[in-house]
């Protein structure tokens, strides 16, 4: 885009400028149009007859429209109780590490004593440590402790979560000192000071940290599927993955439909509270 | 806080009572970061010292008092197991398939969405969303597109996907890109949003190609989270278990079995916690070779 070309060059620039205009939308709407392939596919398998499910061309779109597997699914699986053990297991997880975590925070930011600053390293170094390398001694622990199979099992050993710690000290360290100061001087103590300045403060890093951690939880694979044993204990994902097991043959609506139970909940949370979400991770890319 | 004590608690007077109020401090330090603390060590410090003293036994899963101190012997006996050998080829070739793709394909897409484009926040949802997927409606979502009488085959070709043995981890891969791309796409955006317009302004008005912005203005720009994201991409994938778990089980023979699903199926079928716990810890050091490598070669210690 020159200012000295001539008024051929500028026809020839617009053109090409036009081109890689029209190429950046083709390639990202058809990127998009891929992307959502497999949802229609998961949504629409779900809501269509046997005979379109089983026929010889695969179908993107159910003409023929039924609730058959969803009446099939909550008569003949537990997938209403597993849909409520993953609310509960995900919303205790998430209190308990936004308690322990915010704690902590708040003592390595906040508070002026020694050995704090090794304390913060050694929490730093521990995300270097890949979760699987513990999978097995966590396991031995775990069931030393008799919690195979409860939901302490599965919350305790992801309670303790470096990455909160991480993001919520970047947060309370812009907290500013006078309004600490002018509470001391009032005589709060420091549980007063925490509960009642820091906490509302931190609102927001807290939600987005809270919706993180929930997303997180709700989705876990690994370790409920080691620790959760019998089937009325189930969270969804391992609920899921033994329908298909228990079947014994595939039934991709019976597949589609629980997949669309299980991520229906998350997707609606997502599309509401995009922009915390967006920020939780945005905290996690700037803060290492 | 400041009661009758000796001397008056000011807050400015830091240096002279340290006494009274530094006690309380550290007494208030400690009792904040107690539960935090407790926790961690009971089941992530306590538990990286147990596997590696677990690694030096032959340990006895129903008494573990009867274990056997082997020393380094685990780690002799994996250095020349063929299944070990082949679970991390198959790793190194998942990762070979997906990072760059995940990579370049999130930078690309980030790029795309933060020029002046309609539809802005649809195309940053549809490309996030996977994100809030549990993997488990990832593999069997992506299991039933790749079998016989899916999608892919039906329209691509290839027959099932997940009982060929060339076929089975592009599979895989596909699953994973398609799932993963979401996390280092918002991070990308977010990146790139912070590169200030003045620089393309300047290189403009200097008749730069968009070429060349790309490569002496955006990368540069963005060099630290790019770094992040190789990395974090990286340690994702050389840690893939749930998507072949699900989707093949490591299958077509054990084509698709990757390091920590054969250490799972060591410890939990096999119920060698020993062998497994020194599967872990040859992964830990793998993992941070891979992370320390790609750091230095990517420059990650100059601004």
């Amino acid at each position: 885009m020159s200012t000295k070309s001539t008024s051929l060059r500028d026809d020839l620039t617009i053109t090409d400028e036009r081109l890689r205009t029209i190429a950046v939308y083709v390639g990202l709407y058809g990127m998009a149009a891929l992307f959502l392939l497999p949802y229609l596919y998961m949504f629409a398998t779900s809501f269509m007859t046997r005979e379109l499910v089983y026929s010889d061309v695969p179908h993107l779109i159910p003409w023929d429209v039924t609730l058959y597997w969803y009446e099939y699914l909550l008569t003949n699986s537990l997938i209403d109780m597993w849909t409520v053990n993953t609310l509960i297991l995900a919303g205790v997880t998430t209190l308990v590490v936004l308690v322990i975590d915010a704690m902590i925070a708040y003592s390595l930011t906040r508070l002026d004593w020694p050995g704090r600053r090794v304390i913060f390293a050694v929490i730093v170094a521990s995300f270097m440590v890949p979760g699987i390398v513990n999978l097995v001694p966590v396991y031995i622990i775990v069931s030393e402790l008799g919690l195979v199979n409860s939901v302490w099992g599965v919350v305790l050993p992801s309670a303790a979560n470096p990455l909160g710690v991480f993001m919520l000290v970047q947060f309370f360290k812009d907290i500013p000192e006078e309004l600490e100061e002018a509470a001391r001087l009032d005589g709060f103590s420091r549980l007063r000071i925490f509960t009642h300045i820091i906490l509302p403060l931190m609102r927001s890093a807290l939600a987005a940290l809270g919706l993180f951690i929930f997303i997180w939880t709700w989705n876990a694979f690994v370790w409920p599927l080691l620790i959760l044993q019998s089937e009325t204990m189930y969270t969804l994902p391992i609920g899921l993955v033994t329908l298909q097991d228990n079947m014994g043959v595939t039934e991709p609506g019976v597949i589609m439909t629980s997949a669309v139970i299980a991520s229906v909940p998350l997707l609606i949370v997502f599309l509401v509270m995009q922009k915390h979400l967006v920020k939780a991770v945005e905290m996690q890319g700037t803060t290492k | 806080m400041a009661q009758a004590n000796q001397q008056p608690d000011s807050g400015d007077s830091r240096g002279l009572d340290l006494s009274k109020s530094s006690t309380r401090e550290l007494l208030a330090g400690v009792s904040f970061s107690i539960p935090y603390l407790i926790i961690a060590g009971l089941f992530l410090f306590g538990p990286l010292l147990l596997a590696l003293y677990m690694s030096l036994h032959d340990w006895n899963a129903l008494d573990p008092g009867q274990s056997e101190f082997i020393g380094l012997d685990n780690y002799q006996i994996l250095l020349s197991d063929p299944d070990f050998w082949s679970a991390l080829w198959n790793t190194v070739y998942f990762v070979v398939l997906t990072v760059p793709l995940i990579v370049v394909g999130s930078l690309l897409l980030a790029l795309g969405v933060n020029r002046d484009v309609k539809g802005k926040w649809f195309l940053r949802t549809v490309f996030f969303s996977p994100y809030v997927l549990t993997v488990a409606v990832v593999g069997l979502l992506w299991a039933d597109i790749f079998s016989s009488s899916g999608l892919v085959p039906y329209y691509v070709g290839g027959g099932n996907w997940l009982t060929s043995h060339d076929l089975a981890m592009p599979a895989i891969a596909i699953a994973t890109i398609w799932w993963q791309l979401a996390f280092n796409f918002i991070i990308l955006l977010a990146a790139r949003q912070n590169v200030s317009d003045r620089l393309y302004e300047a290189a403009k008005l200097d008749g730069a190609s968009t070429w060349r912005m790309m490569r002496d203005i955006t990368i540069p720009q963005m060099q630290n989270p790019l770094i992040f994201v190789v990395i974090v991409t990286f340690v994702g994938s050389f840690q893939v278990f749930g998507q072949p778990f699900i989707m093949t089980d490591g299958g077509p023979s054990f084509s698709t079995t990757t390091i920590v699903l054969y250490l799972y199926e060591t410890a939990f079928t096999g119920r060698d916690f020993g062998y497994a716990a020194a599967v872990g810890y040859v992964l830990f050091m793998i993992l941070i070779a891979v992370s320390a490598t790609s750091y230095y070669f990517l420059g990650g210690d100059r601004k």
